[in-house]
């Protein structure tokens, strides 16, 4: 009886609800909602269940034991993050590249581009309802983990593949025709994903809209702002490696919901593998290391001086900045992941005044990292 | 024949298929997910993925623990009913691994949960998460 | 097919002749200036005039022997495709800097609030400096250069008298 009384005075009827990191739709990472009914009124993020603390760590290790550490800071992207890497220690020390090296990470990276989008429609597709998308989705990565295995040695970590200086094999005989192979499978799976769906429709359209002024004002980058009508690509604006000699386009969409998300990820794999059938005519034949870094050496000191580099990662802008004052190590490596601010502003803003059951799917649809953000 | 204990034989009724709650932390999510999709499918081993841990016989840990995490799974753990096993995946579960001198990292998971099994590897491919389950089968038979 | 440098040459010349700063260009698309901590936000305003309205990353470094910590702000223009990094010095005891929170918003409250965690900085005018990874964390600001991980972590968790884990103790 007092309960009842109690409601009626202040008319409020808002409980928490820990969207939390055990539950099967969310990762290793947890949201605190408020509810009112069926409708969310405010949240509030909690990461750090990953945390390791790599800036650090990567001060306590020489550039090429940091090249294997580099694969795991996201999981689940690990040859665009070694790129990353290499390229800035690359421009650090001042060593030249040859274009053999250059080609094939270029090829390295773009199947991992693709990979990673595979994920995310099969994870999209639980938090829609959609349980066939899953099963499709992680039963077509196999064949191009299989390709890790044949080139790196690992199946999803490829072990310091993209290091200082070049890669560290060149690619096998046959690698070229089973590299096709591939991807014409995957052109199948491209197909399948085409149709529309009705319950993916239903679910996905008309929900978490993104308006451009919001997501400058909140750091988004990368597929939501394409999402949202604005045409922008690391890979365009300052060209690294050789993508300003591969002929590919930019999608871009205007409604900014879940659903026109979803549909740039479709458009960006058949462009990566537009950029793959390409690099593999054009590859050149030659080194595929700069000699000098054959043979690892363990007390090359780095001049001083600092950089920052800028990539175009799965998820959005992925840069590092590296510092070093003369020695053998690093002196401080900063590292930007693009799911920091997705996961912590545009997250808390499109969740607001949504039903319970849309969460899940405005969640998966901006394709986020946990280990990104908590590094 | 040897008189078995009341233990082995609620455990033999039970361990028939198993049902597994899985905590994964990155590698996990790379490795285990395959596990369950269509190339290494667990179903036909009798194995599969439950919501909710008070349905669960096998807690599956794959992935380094941080302080903030390990705390979520020893609530996980009491939650489950008993006769319950508890599997480790990876080294740096086991000991520390890469990560041995982050702050924030768990070196041993023995000192928090009791580990049945431990499965290493930097992730172990999906056989070796077979060959570990096929082998709970062989510790229930072996059992006093 | 080299570039001129003509476009981050003017946009170089305009800061100096307007706030008497020190800069430097590193390469196309990259300026780096250092400034004075009072400069600041009228530095990042009228910057954010001209077209620099991405904030990439805020980031310290701790200079040990100098006993400075030096915080950089990284920028993007969208129009001009040029990075200008901005670095302020301050003391290690007791730092703080004003925040740039009014000018970009929830992008820098969120990257001052990793770095007030992570270092110690007090950003003044951020009003939300909760802890944002660590919980019930008691020690010193865990990136700091004094806190040695490797002694840490050999004091917390490795046992001397386990004859396996003698290795980590030499």
């Amino acid at each position: 009886m007092n309960n009842q009384v109690m409601l009626e005075s202040t008319g409020k009827n808002e409980y928490e609800l820990f969207f939390g990191p055990a539950h099967p739709g969310s990762g290793n990472f947890s949201v605190k909602l408020e509810v009112d009914g069926e409708i969310v009124t405010s949240a509030r993020a909690n990461p750090g269940y990953l945390h390791r603390g790599f800036e650090k760590l990567m001060e306590y290790r020489l550039p090429i034991q940091n090249a294997v550490l580099s694969d795991r800071i996201c999981i689940l992207e690990p040859l665009n993050w070694n790129l990353i890497h290499a390229e800035a220690v690359d421009e650090l020390m001042g060593i030249d590249v040859p274009e053999r090296a250059k080609y094939i990470r270029v090829i390295m990276a773009e199947l991992s581009r693709i990979q990673s989008h595979i994920i995310w429609f099969g994870v999209f597709s639980i938090g829609t309802g959609f349980d066939t998308g899953f099963k499709m989705a992680f039963g077509y990565r196999d064949y191009i983990l299989d390709l890790f295995e044949m080139i790196t040695g690992g199946r999803v970590y490829p072990t310091g593949y993209i290091c200082p200086g070049g890669v560290r094999r060149d690619l096998p005989k046959d690698a070229s025709e089973k590299i096709l192979k591939v991807l014409d499978k995957i052109d199948e799976m491209v197909k399948l994903e085409e149709i529309e769906n009705p319950v993916l429709q239903a679910r996905a359209r008309g929900i978490g809209v993104l308006k451009l002024e919001d997501a400058m004002r909140l750091g988004a980058t990368g597929p939501l702002l394409r999402a949202s009508g604005m045409k922008v690509d690391v890979r365009k604006e300052e060209p690294y490696e050789v993508y300003d000699r591969l002929d590919f386009e930019v999608p871009v969409r205007k409604e900014g919901d879940a659903y026109a998300r979803y549909m740039i990820g479709i458009e960006e794999i058949k462009q990566s593998m537009k950029i793959i059938k390409q690099a593999l005519r054009e590859i050149p034949q030659g080194e595929y290391i700069n000699p000098q870094f054959k043979k690892p050496k363990l007390n090359v000191k780095m001049p001083k001086g600092e950089v920052y580099v800028r990539n175009e990662g799965g998820r959005g802008e992925a840069a590092i900045y590296m510092v070093s004052d003369g020695n053998t190590k690093p002196y401080r490596v900063k590292i930007r992941g693009p799911s920091f601010l997705h996961m912590i502003s545009v997250l808390e803003f499109l969740l607001k005044g949504v039903q319970i059951a849309d969460v899940p799917a405005i969640y998966w649809s901006m394709n986020i990292c946990p280990a990104d953000l908590d590094r | 024949m040897k008189k078995e204990s009341p233990k082995k034989k609620k455990m033999k009724k039970i361990i028939k298929a198993i049902w597994i709650f899985n905590w994964f932390n990155s590698c996990g999510f790379c490795e285990l997910v395959p596990v369950v999709g269509s190339r290494w499918d667990m179903e036909r081993f009798g194995m599969i993925v439950v919501g909710s841990p008070r349905h669960a016989d096998v807690l599956f840990i794959a992935g380094y623990q941080t302080l903030k995490s390990i705390k979520v799974a020893q609530r996980i753990y009491e939650q489950m009913p008993e006769p319950k096993v508890v599997l480790a995946l990876g080294s740096c579960t086991i000991t520390g691994g890469m990560y041995w001198d982050s702050y924030n990292t768990i070196k041993r998971l023995d000192d928090y949960l009791p580990v049945t099994m431990y499965i290493p590897g930097c992730p172990p491919r999906p056989e070796a998460v077979f060959e570990a389950c096929s082998k709970i089968f062989q510790h229930v038979k072996e059992m006093e | 097919m080299k570039s001129d440098l003509k476009n981050e040459e003017k946009l170089l010349k305009e800061l100096v002749s307007n706030y008497n700063v020190k800069g430097r260009i590193q390469r196309e698309r990259r300026i780096w200036i250092n400034t004075d901590k009072e400069k600041l936000i009228s530095i990042c305003k009228f910057v954010k005039e001209k077209g620099f309205d991405h904030l990439s990353a805020i980031s310290v470094t701790d200079w040990l022997k100098e006993g400075e910590y030096e915080i950089t702000y990284h920028l993007w223009s969208y129009k001009r495709k040029i990075l200008l990094t901005i670095k302020i010095r301050v003391s290690r005891k007791n730092p703080s800097a004003p925040s740039v929170s009014a000018i970009w918003d929830r992008n820098a409250q969120i990257h001052e609030r990793e770095m007030h965690e992570m270092f110690g900085v007090e950003f003044k005018g951020n009003d939300d400096l909760a802890p944002l990874f660590l919980e019930n964390w008691q020690n010193s600001p865990p990136f700091r250069k004094d806190f040695d991980w490797r002694e840490y972590v050999k004091k917390e968790c490795y046992n001397k008298d386990n004859e396996r884990e003698i290795v980590y103790h030499e």
